[in-house]
């Protein structure tokens, strides 16, 4: 972050007094301010000042809060403005109305000075680190509006990519996430994470860590220099207590070659065309703690027909029974020998059917991704 | 009146935040003005609307006392109630004086 940059917040609240003690916080922390008494006003100013963040009160004669962010999303050139709501304790019951139309995060009032500057340092943060990744204004708007839109790659989008995918989340903040990258015309990318937490903040990560997928997995980064290059990121814009486990694997077909990064996360199943089924045990660090990070890496010749898959540790403990994950993976071993017969993209729902078939209702999001070399 | 506390509380100095109760004490009572003559002719919307905005500015400044009174006014009256609204409207009437007392006496 450019120290020297002048970072604008648009404050938005019919109540005086709200928006005085907010400017004087704010300003003392270095950030400009500008002001707006209600939605209209608040919507021109946005779109003539690019302001870097709104914070937006909800209860507002006229136009209130979340007509306000409907409008704002409308219009390409604030859509990506970072929103974050202020909102009365007993107003909270809005908050996933507030949600659905992409709103960050909300403050509840009467908000502490260091509240709303800490909750403003990171999203601004958020913010700076996924658009310093775009080059151009029309790039950055088409990254975060298809962040917003298709978070998760289907495998129709990208079929010579051979995976199949089976994603639920509990809630819509959920922590789990998986993406595929075509990194070149013979090398994939299939990066499946679980971030700590199940909060509003905790779905702005996942759209950040989109972005930063797409940003380092690239040819000339090995796959553990765009983990550790991700990492440096999250480890400066997350906060203290969250992090992310992860696994990396970057399949390259033209030389039959399979490298697994692995950031805490469990192991990857191998599922060899002809052989026994194993685990990939790689030890490593989780992702945005440190900035001295271990990654384990592995590479594996594959054949045609090898199989990986790669989940998030809901799939191995079950509800109920407290089973942690290591217990679950001799479940999850015979589980996968039985795959080899059921297409890759079948496979990894009936996967989820097999472990998970006396459970009822989820306690934790599940993400399997399948994938055939 | 502990207007350092206050303060603190914000990460303002205590010159800082007289001047926003300063202006609290402006708005606030012309807010109040406005409330009373909405409980007087039992205009329930507007009660809301006024209690509301007296809620935020005090609750914003951590004047907990006109806070919680305007909470109850207004919560009241989002259920049609404006029961001990005239009475609320007396108390927060003394709170936002004794501040405007306390305000001058610092000043």
């Amino acid at each position: 972050m450019n120290d020297k940059q002048n970072l604008t917040i648009l404050l938005v609240d019919d109540e005086p007094v709200g928006v005085k003690v907010l400017e004087k916080t704010l300003q003392k922390e270095g950030y400009r301010t500008i002001s707006a008494d209600n939605g209209p006003l608040a919507r021109r100013l946005a779109s003539k000042k690019q302001p870097d963040l709104i914070l937006l009160d909800i209860m507002m004669p006229g136009e209130d809060g979340f007509e306000v962010v409907k409008l704002l999303k409308k219009d390409p050139s604030t859509a990506y403005i970072p929103v974050i709501f202020l909102t009365g304790k007993d107003e909270l019951a809005s908050k996933m109305m507030g949600f659905d139309l992409e709103a960050v995060d909300y403050i509840t009032k009467p908000f502490h000075g260091r509240e709303v500057v800490a909750r403003v340092r990171l999203h601004l943060k958020l913010s700076l680190a996924t658009n310093s990744l775009i080059e151009s204004q029309a790039a950055r708007l088409r990254q975060i509006q298809d962040a917003q839109t298709s978070m998760l790659v289907t495998p129709e989008d990208l079929p010579d990519a051979g995976f199949g995918v089976y994603y639920m989340a509990l809630l819509e903040a959920g922590g789990d996430f998986y993406d595929v990258l075509q990194i070149s015309d013979d090398i994939y990318g299939y990066f499946v994470a679980d971030v700590s937490g199940h909060d509003i903040a905790t779905s702005y990560i996942t759209s950040a860590v989109k972005a930063l997928l797409k940003q380092n997995c690239i040819p000339i980064y090995q796959p553990a220099e765009s983990m550790k290059m991700i990492n440096n990121v999250l480890k400066e814009i997350l906060p203290e207590d969250k992090y992310l486990t992860a696994c990396y694997a970057r399949l390259n077909r033209d030389k039959k070659c399979m490298t697994i990064v692995n950031g805490g996360h469990p192991p990857v199943v191998y599922l060899p065309k002809e052989g026994q089924t194993r685990l990939i045990e790689i030890k490593g660090d989780v992702l945005g703690i440190f900035s001295d990070v271990y990654f384990g890496v592995q590479d594996i010749r594959v054949t045609e027909g090898d199989r990986f898959y790669i989940y998030s540790d809901g799939l191995i403990e079950k509800p109920g029974q407290r089973k942690v994950w290591t217990e679950g993976l001799d479940d999850l071993l015979k589980a996968c020998s039985g795959l080899r017969e059921i297409p890759i993209r079948k496979s990894v729902e009936r996967l989820k059917d097999m472990l998970l078939e006396d459970t009822i209702g989820l306690e934790d999001d599940i993400v399997v991704l399948g994938i055939e070399a | 009146m502990d207007f350092k506390g206050l303060a603190d509380r914000l990460g303002l100095e205590k010159e800082e935040f007289i001047e926003l109760a300063e202006l609290f004490v402006e708005t606030g009572s012309s807010d109040l003005r406005q409330l009373q003559s909405a409980v007087e002719q039992g205009d329930v919307q507007e009660v809301v609307k006024k209690s509301h905005s007296i809620k935020g500015a005090s609750g914003n400044l951590g004047f907990t006392e006109i806070f919680g009174v305007a909470k109850d006014v207004e919560a009241n009256a989002r259920e049609d109630n404006l029961d001990g609204a005239v009475g609320a409207v007396v108390v927060i009437k003394e709170k936002i004086d004794q501040l405007a007392q306390a305000i001058n006496e610092k000043a």
